[in-house]
C-alpha cells in the first residue's frame, strides 16, 4: 500500500473498455481513479475536485480532447493540471503541437503500453502531490505571517498609548536617524502637527545656541550605534524654551542589527531651577559662613563653639587662640578623654575650675545658658587675664542639643580700672576726708561718710544747720574774708581748727570751692576737709621728742655732775653741823647751808628720780596711788578751798613701779591745785579705757580743774623741761618727768584747755597701757566683790 | 663694840667725796675701808673681811656694776649696795641688792645700809641657829 497521500486521477473515455483497461493498468498506483465518458462530465468532475492528472482520448464525439483541453485551460484553477493525450491514430506533428498549445503535456499512441501508461501517470501523480504539499506549506506560512503581523500591530498600538500618556517627550527614528513619529506630547509642547512635523522637526525646536552640538553628539550615536543623552533647551509653543534631558536608545532585530532609535526628552527644567536655586542657596549660605567666620576672626571678642554636647571638636576664633595663648589652628577641644594639657588653666573665685564647669562644656551639656561667669584664665607663659563668659546651647530641629557658643570678654583693664577706682575709693575713706556743701549762709546740705566718721555727727544732725556753729570753726582768717576769696577765686584753700561731736579739737586742711555759679547768693560752696591733727601732733611730737631727747640727755649729764659734789657737799655739812668747833652763829650759817643743798637736792632728786626703788614692777592701784596723793595734798586743798570729786569707775590695776607713778600724779595734781590760788573743783577720773592710737586695753585717768587756764602757746611747750608758768614756784621739770615716766609705760598724757563760760577748764588725760588691768580685770572683780570704794 | 661694828668696803675714785662719804659712814658706826677703782676694790676684797660693799658707779676704768657683778657671782650671799649720780638705772644694777642716789642725803643713805645689813644679818642668824 503506498503510504503517500491519494491524488485524483481522471480518465476520460466515450468507450468504457478502455476505461476498464485504463483502470486495471493505473490501479497499482493507489490513487483515486475517476472515470468520465464524455468532455462535459469529465468538465464537472474537475469542477468538483482537485485532479491531478487528467488522462483523455483525443477522439471522442461530442467534444474531442483538443476542444475539451482548450476549454480546461481556460479556467485559471486549471492551468497547471497535467493533460495526457491517448490518440489511436497516428498523430502528425502538427497534430501534436497542436496538443501542446492546447495544454497537453504528454501523449501516449495505441497500442498503449501499460508500463508505459502507469509510468507517465505516476510522474505527473507525484508532481501534483508535490506542488500540493507545496502549496499547503505555502499557506500555513502565509497564516503565521499574519498573525505575527496581528500581534506586531497590537504591540504597536499600546507601544504608542504607553508612548503618549508618559509626560515625556518621545519620538522614534529610523535607524539612520530618520525620525518617523513623535508622541502627543511631543506635538502638545511644541505646538506643531504630526502634517507640519518633518524628519528634521526635532532639530528646530532645539535651543540655536545648542542644536549644532546637538546634532554632532547624536550623529555620532546614530554612527556608532551608542546610546545618546543631552541637555539641552528645547523651544514651547509659547516660544518660551525650557530645559530638557534627552535620551536616545538603539532597538535592535534578532540579528543584533540596530532597526529604531527610541528617544525621549525629560523637562528638567524645574530641577535645573531647584538645582539653581539650591546652588545659590548654598552659595548664599557659604557667603554667609565667610562672612561670620570673617567677623568671628576679626570680632575683639572670644568665641567658641561646641560642635556637639560632649564638646569633643571646639573651634574658635583668633580673638580666643590669642586670649588662651594658643595658635590659630590649634584643637580647643579639651575633654576628660583627651588629656593633653592645654597652655593655660582657668579659675573661679581663685580656684582651678573642673573642666565640666567650663561654662561652654556646660551650656552644651545641660542645655542652659550660662549667664555672665567671671573667670581668671592663667596662662603657662604667666599672662593672667579675667573674662567674662557666656555660653549659650544651640539645638537641632527636633529640640536636642547640638553644641554650644561661648562668647568670652577680656575684662582685665576693665577689672582693672575697678580695682583702681575700688582701691582710690578705699584710699578716700582711708583718708577720712570730709566732704560737704552749704550755702552761702553756712547751711549744710551735703554731709558724707567721711564727714560723719570725722566730726561724729552724722547726716541727720547736721542737714540745714550751720556748719560754722557744728564745728565750732576757728578761722586764721574771718570767715568773711574766705568768702570774698572764695567769691573772687573760685576757691580757698586753708587749715581751720574744728570740734568734733565729742568736742575733741582737730586741725583739718580744708579746701572749698563754689560749686554752681560765682554770684553772691545761691552759690553752694564745696569743703572737703581732711583731719591733719594726728599729722601735725605726729610731727609736733616728733619735733619735741627730739628736743626732750636732747634736753634729756644734757640734763643728766648736768645732773650727774651736779649730784657728785651735791652729795660731797652734803655729807661735809652733814659733818659740820654738829662739828663741837662750831659756834651758835656758824652752825646757824651751816644749817642755812644745808637747807638751801636740800633745795638744790630737790631739783637734781626730779630729774634724777627716774630710777626705780624696786627692780619688779607690781600690780599697782592708780586710784589708790592717787588717794595716797590727795591724802598728801590734803592740807593745801582745804587752804586753797577746793572741793576734790573723785569718779573711780575702776581700780585701776596695772603693772608698774608705785614711786614713779606716785610722782606723776603727783606733779599733775600739784598743778591743778597751783592752778586754783582762789578756790575750784578738782574732778578726778579713773576709767578702764582703750588707747585712741592703737586700740590697746589700759587705765586713763582725768585730772580736771576749772582753775586759770592755760594759753595755747604755752600749751604746746608745757611738756618741754624748765619749762614753768610758775615762775619762782616751779622747777619747770614735773610734767617733763611726768611725761617721760608715763611715755616709759608705753602709754601718753596731753592736755586741754577750753575757754568755759567766762572761765577755764583745763584736763590732763593720762593713758596707761596696763597688761595687768587685763590681767588682773578678775581680781578687781574680786575687791568690787568686796566693797573697796 | 669694836668687835661688832660692820666694816664696809667703799669705792669711790674722787677723792674728796670718798674721804667725806668715809667720814659720814664712820660717823654712824661703821668701819671703813677706801677703794678708788673697782680693780683696787677687787684686790681688796674678801667676803671674810668685809659686810658690805658701798661703789659709786660711773668711775674710770671698770664701772661698779662690774664689782658688783664679779662679787654677787662668786658669792651671792654677800650685800652690795651701789650708789650713783645718774639719772637712769643701768641695765645690770639688778645685780646690787639695793640703789641709793647721791641726792637721797647721808641720813636716807646710812638708813638703807642699816636695812640691806639687818636683812643679812636677820638670814644669817637664823640660818646659824
Amino acid at each position: 500500500m503506498p503510504t503517500h497521500d491519494k491524488v485524483n486521477i481522471l480518465m476520460v473515455d466515450d468507450q468504457p473498455a478502455k476505461l476498464l483497461s485504463y483502470e486495471a493498468i493505473l490501479g497499482e498506483l493507489g490513487d483515486n481513479l475517476i472515470k468520465a465518458s464524455s468532455g462535459r462530465e469529465a468538465l464537472e468532475v474537475l469542477l468538483k475536485t482537485d485532479v491531478a492528472v487528467v488522462l483523455m482520448d483525443v477522439s471522442m464525439p461530442e467534444m474531442d480532447g483538443f476542444e475539451m483541453a482548450e476549454i480546461i485551460r481556460q479556467h485559471p484553477r486549471f492551468q497547471k493540471t497535467a493533460i495526457i493525450f491517448i490518440s489511436g491514430v497516428h498523430l502528425t506533428d502538427l497534430d501534436r503541437l497542436k496538443g501542446y498549445e492546447r495544454g497537453a503535456v504528454d501523449y501516449i499512441s495505441v497500442p498503449v503500453v501499460p508500463a508505459v501508461l502507469r509510468a507517465k501517470v505516476s510522474v505527473f501523480a507525484e508532481l501534483h502531490r508535490k506542488t500540493r504539499q507545496l502549496e499547503i506549506l505555502n499557506r500555513e506560512l502565509e497564516e503565521r505571517v499574519n498573525e505575527r503581523t496581528e500581534e506586531l500591530r497590537e504591540n504597536e498600538a499600546l507601544f504608542r498609548m504607553l508612548s503618549n500618556s508618559i509626560p515625556q517627550l518621545a519620538w522614534m527614528a529610523n535607524a539612520d536617524g530618520t525620525v518617523f513619529w513623535y508622541n502627543q506630547r511631543w506635538y502638545e509642547y511644541t505646538g506643531s502637527t504630526p502634517e507640519e512635523a518633518q524628519a528634521d522637526a526635532w532639530q528646530k525646536v532645539h535651543h540655536p545656541e545648542h542644536v549644532d552640538r546637538v546634532l554632532k553628539s547624536i550623529q555620532h550615536s546614530w554612527h556608532t550605534g551608542e546610546p545618546w543623552e543631552d541637555t539641552c533647551p528645547l523651544r514651547g509653543h509659547d516660544g518660551r524654551y525650557r530645559w530638557f534631558l534627552s535620551r536616545s536608545v538603539p532597538m535592535h532585530d534578532s540579528h543584533g542589527k540596530i532597526v529604531r532609535w527610541f528617544g525621549t526628552s525629560t523637562d528638567i527644567s524645574d530641577q535645573i531651577a531647584a538645582e539653581q536655586k539650591i546652588r545659590q542657596l548654598n552659595t548664599d549660605l557659604k557667603q554667609r559662613i565667610i562672612e561670620l567666620e570673617t567677623i568671628m576672626q576679626v570680632l575683639p571678642v572670644g568665641v567658641a563653639v561646641a560642635q556637639d554636647p560632649q564638646c569633643h571638636v571646639v573651634s574658635g576664633n583668633a580673638a580666643l587662640s590669642e586670649m588662651l595663648g594658643m595658635n590659630r589652628n590649634d584643637n580647643l577641644t579639651l575633654t576628660p578623654a583627651t588629656p593633653t594639657r592645654m597652655p593655660f588653666g582657668v579659675y573661679k573665685n581663685g580656684a582651678l575650675l573642673p573642666l565640666e564647669s567650663f561654662p561652654l562644656q556646660q551650656a552644651a551639656r545641660t542645655g542652659l545658658r550660662v549667664g555672665n561667669s567671671e573667670l581668671e584664665v592663667r596662662r603657662d607663659d604667666g599672662k593672667a587675664m579675667q573674662i567674662l563668659m557666656t555660653a549659650n546651647p544651640f539645638f537641632d530641629e527636633d529640640g536636642s542639643v547640638r553644641g554650644a557658643v561661648g562668647a568670652l570678654f577680656d575684662v582685665t583693664e576693665r577689672k582693672q580700672m575697678e580695682d583702681t577706682l575700688r582701691e582710690r575709693a578705699d584710699l578716700l575713706d582711708l583718708a577720712s576726708e570730709a566732704v560737704m556743701v552749704r550755702d552761702s549762709s553756712g547751711i549744710l546740705q551735703f554731709w558724707n561718710v567721711g564727714a560723719e566718721t570725722l566730726y561724729g555727727w552724722k547726716r541727720d544732725e547736721v542737714i540745714g544747720k550751720n556748719v560754722h556753729e557744728i564745728l565750732q570753726t576757728a578761722y586764721p582768717v574771718t570767715s568773711r574774708e574766705i568768702d570774698s576769696r572764695l567769691i573772687s577765686t573760685g576757691r580757698w584753700d586753708g587749715n581751720l581748727i574744728q570740734y568734733t561731736k565729742d568736742g575733741r579739737e582737730i586741725t583739718v586742711a580744708s579746701r572749698q570751692a563754689i560749686k554752681d555759679g560765682t554770684t553772691n547768693e545761691g552759690g553752694s560752696i564745696l569743703e572737703i576737709n581732711r583731719d591733719i591733727s594726728s599729722q601735725l601732733q605726729a610731727e609736733d611730737a616728733l619735733r619735741k621728742t627730739e628736743r626732750l631727747a636732747a634736753m634729756g640727755r644734757v640734763a643728766g649729764i648736768i645732773a650727774h655732775e651736779i649730784n657728785n659734789p651735791l652729795e660731797a657737799i652734803t655729807n661735809a655739812f652733814f659733818l659740820l653741823r654738829d662739828h663741837p668747833s662750831l659756834d651758835d652763829e656758824a652752825r646757824h650759817y651751816a644749817r642755812m647751808a644745808e637747807e638751801e643743798l636740800l633745795r638744790v637736792a630737790h631739783i637734781t632728786r626730779q630729774t634724777l628720780s627716774f630710777y626705780r626703788e624696786s627692780t619688779q614692777a607690781v600690780e599697782v592701784s592708780i586710784a589708790t596711788v592717787i588717794e595716797d596723793v590727795l591724802e598728801l595734798q590734803t592740807r593745801r586743798l582745804k587752804l586753797n578751798n577746793i572741793v576734790v570729786e573723785k569718779d573711780y569707775y575702776s581700780d585701776g590695776a596695772i603693772l608698774g613701779f608705785p614711786a614713779e607713778l606716785k610722782q606723776v600724779f603727783l606733779n599733775l595734781i600739784g598743778n591743778a591745785v597751783q592752778a586754783m590760788p582762789e578756790g575750784g573743783r578738782l574732778k578726778v577720773r579713773v576709767i578702764e579705757s582703750t588707747s585712741p592710737n592703737d586700740r590697746r586695753k589700759g587705765v586713763r585717768v582725768s585730772i580736771l580743774d576749772n582753775g586759770t587756764g592755760i594759753r595755747p602757746d604755752d600749751a604746746k611747750r608745757l611738756f618741754e623741761p624748765f619749762f614753768t608758768t610758775k615762775s619762782a614756784k616751779g622747777t619747770g621739770l614735773g610734767l617733763w618727768i611726768s611725761k617721760g615716766i608715763v611715755q616709759k609705760y608705753d602709754g601718753n598724757i596731753r592736755c586741754r584747755s577750753l575757754r568755759v563760760n567766762g572761765g577755764y577748764a583745763t584736763c590732763f588725760s593720762v593713758f596707761l597701757p596696763g597688761t595687768a588691768a587685763a590681767k588682773s580685770a578678775d581680781k578687781g572683780k574680786a575687791q568690787e566683790a568686796i566693797g573697796s570704794r | 663694840m669694836a668687835q661688832d661694828k660692820s666694816i664696809i668696803l667703799c669705792v669711790d675714785d674722787e677723792q674728796n667725796s670718798l674721804a667725806l662719804r668715809k667720814l659720814v659712814l664712820e660717823k654712824s658706826g661703821y668701819e671703813v675701808v677706801t677703794a678708788a677703782s673697782v680693780n683696787e676694790a677687787l684686790e681688796k676684797f674678801s667676803p671674810d673681811k668685809y659686810d658690805l660693799v658701798l661703789s659709786d658707779i660711773l668711775m674710770p676704768g671698770r664701772p661698779g656694776t662690774d664689782l658688783a657683778r664679779e662679787i654677787k657671782t662668786k658669792h651671792p650671799d654677800f650685800p652690795v649696795i651701789l650708789l650713783s649720780g645718774v639719772n637712769e638705772l643701768p641695765p645690770d644694777a639688778s645685780y646690787a641688792d639695793a640703789f641709793i642716789s647721791k641726792v637721797e642725803g647721808p641720813i636716807r643713805m646710812c638708813e638703807k645700809i642699816a636695812a640691806v645689813l639687818g636683812g643679812y644679818r636677820e638670814s644669817l642668824g637664823t640660818s646659824q641657829i
